[in-house]
């Protein structure tokens, strides 16, 4: 196995590469406070696995999503278990990503030069909450939908232009199979890159910037 | 000017502007296209002797819209000697309100909305009375207006 991988190694220069990134300079005091991040990017990797594998299954049509949803959880195999690990991860990433920025928060880390990391930081925070407001919607249940319905609403009490914010998210007047379409584009294509793409500039931020020392 | 400085800002330029001009044209295909206005059509629900002498009577009803059958209701007050059709779409955040016959009220389940028994906020956040629908009674019929 190691030998299949230097052989590779030796015409990308992956580890080199990689050194950089995971041999670097800590502050003596690490507490596990400090692992709070990084337990939240642990939920997302669940949340991608599993949602990977749900999508196999589920139907993003009005007539069907319900009634693949049952199929999931009654017939697939380990249906149960992998909607069951989608659901805690969404709701222990939220937890994490909250913890990590009351540490984050606290610390005063993102006093200069960490700043622009705060900013990019509540912009995954902020599509984490869109990923876990568009999921709900998909069960296609009667709690989904009144969900979405007050959920979208809410945008309508937004003076003068919120009529249109709202018929923008629903994509109508109604929460109809239309808003379920385009909820399920956004929960699987849209959010999860935009996602990648805060992460990525998120980490590579901690990594140049360094964490910050304290007290 | 230069000519690779003025060569770089023709590409700046261009690249900026396909940039404005392609999200521009994305918002716009997001934006749902077949917004139309609401126009009230009154639908055939009862006879008007099943009306109620006193009190509130819930009814419930379908209709083709667009081909789709679209199942509706609402609720029927006989109150003070008047009637009066009342949408069950709480004002607050459009959640449905279910009449108490014990509290004599519409009452909200999502954020415990309140309206008497005329549509009259009481209690909770909603900001308005529920919406009055329109009756009309033509030949011993009774029909509602409807927003579709
Ligand atoms: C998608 C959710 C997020 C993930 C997966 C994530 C992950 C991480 C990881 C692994 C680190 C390395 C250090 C540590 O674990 O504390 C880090 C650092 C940092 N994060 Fe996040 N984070 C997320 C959201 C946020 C949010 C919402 C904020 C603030 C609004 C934020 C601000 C920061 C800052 C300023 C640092 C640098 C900390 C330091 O230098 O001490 N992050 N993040
Ligand atoms: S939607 Fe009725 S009280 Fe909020």
């Amino acid at each position: 196995m190691g030998k299949i991988f230097d052989w590779i190694d030796r015409r990308f220069n992956l580890k080199v590469v990689h050194k950089r990134f995971l041999k670097r300079s800590l502050p003596e005091k690490i507490t596990y406070f400090h692992c709070l991040g990084g337990a939240a990017f642990t939920s997302y990797l669940c949340l991608i696995v599993t949602g990977l594998l749900l999508s196999i299954y589920y139907v993003p049509s009005e007539l069907e999503a319900y009634d693949s949803i049952v199929k999931i959880q009654h017939e697939v195999r380990f249906g149960k278990v992998i909607r069951s690990v989608h659901n805690w991860s969404a709701t222990l990433f939220i937890v994490f990503i909250i913890l990590h920025t009351l540490r984050v928060f606290i610390h005063k880390a993102y006093a200069p030069p960490r700043q622009l990391n705060w900013l990019v930081g509540t912009l995954a925070m902020l599509l984490a909450f869109a990923s876990g407001f568009t999921g709900y919607l998909l069960p296609w249940d009667q709690k989904a939908f009144w969900a979405t319905e007050v959920g979208t609403s809410m945008a309508s009490t937004i003076p003068a232009i919120g009529k249109y914010i709202m018929y923008f998210i629903r994509g109508g007047l109604d929460v109809t199979g239309v808003t379920l379409i385009r909820f399920y584009s956004m929960h699987v294509l849209w959010i999860p890159f935009f996602m990648m793409m805060a992460l990525w500039v998120h980490f590579h931020m901690v990594r140049r910037l360094g964490i910050k020392r304290n007290l | 000017m230069d000519r690779r400085i003025f060569l770089k800002k023709i590409i700046k330029t261009f690249f900026f502007s396909v940039g404005i001009i392609t999200s521009s044209l994305s918002v716009l295909f997001i934006y749902p296209s077949n917004i139309s206005r609401r126009k009230t059509v009154f639908f055939d629900i009862l006879a008007e002797d099943e009306l109620p002498r006193k009190g509130v009577k819930r009814v419930d009803f379908t209709y083709k819209h667009k081909e789709k059958d679209v199942q509706t209701g609402f609720y029927i007050v006989a109150d003070k000697g008047s009637i009066l059709g009342l949408s069950p779409v709480c004002s607050h955040l459009g959640c449905l309100v279910k009449y108490n016959n014990h509290e004599k009220a519409f009452i909200c389940p999502c954020h415990g909305g309140k309206y008497d028994i005329r549509g009259q906020v009481t209690d909770g956040p909603p900001p308005k009375p529920l919406t009055e629908l329109p009756l009309k009674i033509a030949d011993g019929r009774v029909y509602v207006g409807i927003k579709v």
